[in-house]
């Protein structure tokens, strides 16, 4: 009897170990201080070919400035003091019914559909950067959403079936890697308060690894048949040191029944 | 006084770590802040939210069942909560708030058992209103 218990006890450890380690683990080639902490201002690491290397956990920073009170995140919110988002009659007039009247009900990210491009990144929605000559991976940790971003050379297609995440090709200008979607479907927000797109959506990212443990994107939206000028937010992102991402299966929403104004 | 400040300094983690999967005001009113006891009779330890039900007496003494909603597995787990830490049976009081549309969910900021440990922290929601 005492050593089933002992095996109990043993089992019930291990358990608690695993699941800390996998939290909490050292990652190998994270470069520390002397007191063995992450240290998140050395240099950012580059690839075998020369290149800045993105790869990593990332967390966006939280903006201070905030569009609406109703804990929706707005690409305004990175944008400067004073800028525009000019939209044509008919996106104003969506954005604010989504803005105002539904106070952000509804949008896809509730039935655990896409965030997409670059909402994607603003709910502080943990990511993995995984680099590789050919092509770039994100992988987000809400949902096991991933994006794949092409560096072979290849074009973005013609004809393209539209997609919640587009289809991405990436390319580099000095230390800027630059990624070029298009082909969305209309269906996703392009933030949580409800700026709308539709499939003429042409996002530009570029991402800079300022250091190992920062990194910053602009990203530039044009879509001439929602909006009257490209417009362009700028995000920062904190490495998210020592962890790894976890399993997060959208299996139980049961939100959507209880969202008022649908 | 340490332990207080703590308490307080998860509370403030926990907000930050949370997910945006819906919009907070969309389905709760940061208007009708709640306070409820009562007893755990089930917990769903799944994503994109942790819900439990629990037991709760109103003022004539009728029981109903009430839906709370925490924050997501995942970032549970990161705060070092397992699915152990929230029993059936456990008695619980809960700070939320209530659901616009009338029915009994509440959206759980913090959750204490009985002796006045707080078991849960911070809302599931970033934009949250603070308590």
């Amino acid at each position: 009897m005492r050593t089933v218990i002992g095996c109990l006890a043993v089992s019930l450890l291990l358990t608690a170990s695993v699941s800390a380690q996998w939290i909490t683990v050292k990652l190998p080639r994270t470069p520390r201080t002397a007191d063995g902490k992450p240290n998140l201002t050395a240099p950012a690491p580059r690839t075998a070919d020369g290149k800045p290397d993105l790869s990593g956990i990332w967390r966006r920073v939280a903006s201070n400035k905030k569009d609406n009170d109703d804990g929706n995140f707005n690409l305004l919110d990175w944008m400067p003091d004073g800028a525009q988002i000019r939209m044509k009659p008919e996106a104003e007039a969506l954005y604010l019914h989504r803005r105002n009247v539904l106070k952000g009900g509804g949008r896809p990210s509730q039935e655990c559909l896409p965030h997409s491009i670059p909402d994607s990144m603003l709910p502080g929605v943990m990511f993995k950067i995984v680099q590789t000559p050919d092509e770039t991976i994100i992988l987000f940790e809400e949902f096991n959403h991933f994006r794949q971003i092409f560096t072979d050379g290849r074009s973005l297609p013609v004809e393209p079936q539209p997609a919640w995440w587009g289809y991405s090709i990436g390319r580099w200008d000095g230390t800027s890697f630059v990624v070029t979607t298009s082909g969305f479907n209309d269906r996703s927000w392009l933030d949580d308060t409800g700026h709308p797109h539709g499939e003429a959506l042409k996002t530009t990212e570029r991402f800079r690894r300022i250091d190992f443990g920062h990194m910053e994107m602009q990203v530039t939206v044009q879509d001439p048949e929602m909006y009257l000028a490209p417009f362009t937010a700028t995000v920062r992102f904190d490495l998210q040191p020592d962890t790894e991402l976890l399993e997060n299966i959208c299996e139980n929403e049961k939100d959507s029944d209880h969202i008022v104004g649908k | 006084m340490k332990i207080l400040a703590a308490v307080v300094a998860v509370v403030v983690l926990g907000a930050a770590q949370v997910r945006a999967h819906h919009s907070f005001a969309a389905e709760y009113d940061s208007k009708k802040p709640v306070t409820l006891t009562g007893s755990v009779t089930k917990v769903e330890w799944l994503n994109p939210h942790v819900r439990f039900y629990a037991d709760v007496k109103d003022e004539t003494g009728t029981v109903h069942n009430w839906e709370f909603e925490l924050g997501s597995g995942t970032s549970l787990v990161r705060q070092g909560w397992t699915r152990t830490s929230l029993k059936p049976t456990d008695v619980i009081k809960v700070d939320g708030y209530l659901a616009r549309d009338g029915s009994r969910l509440v959206n759980a900021v913090s959750v204490s058992t009985a002796d006045g440990k707080k078991l849960f922290a911070g809302s599931s929601f970033e934009g949250a209103p603070k308590q």
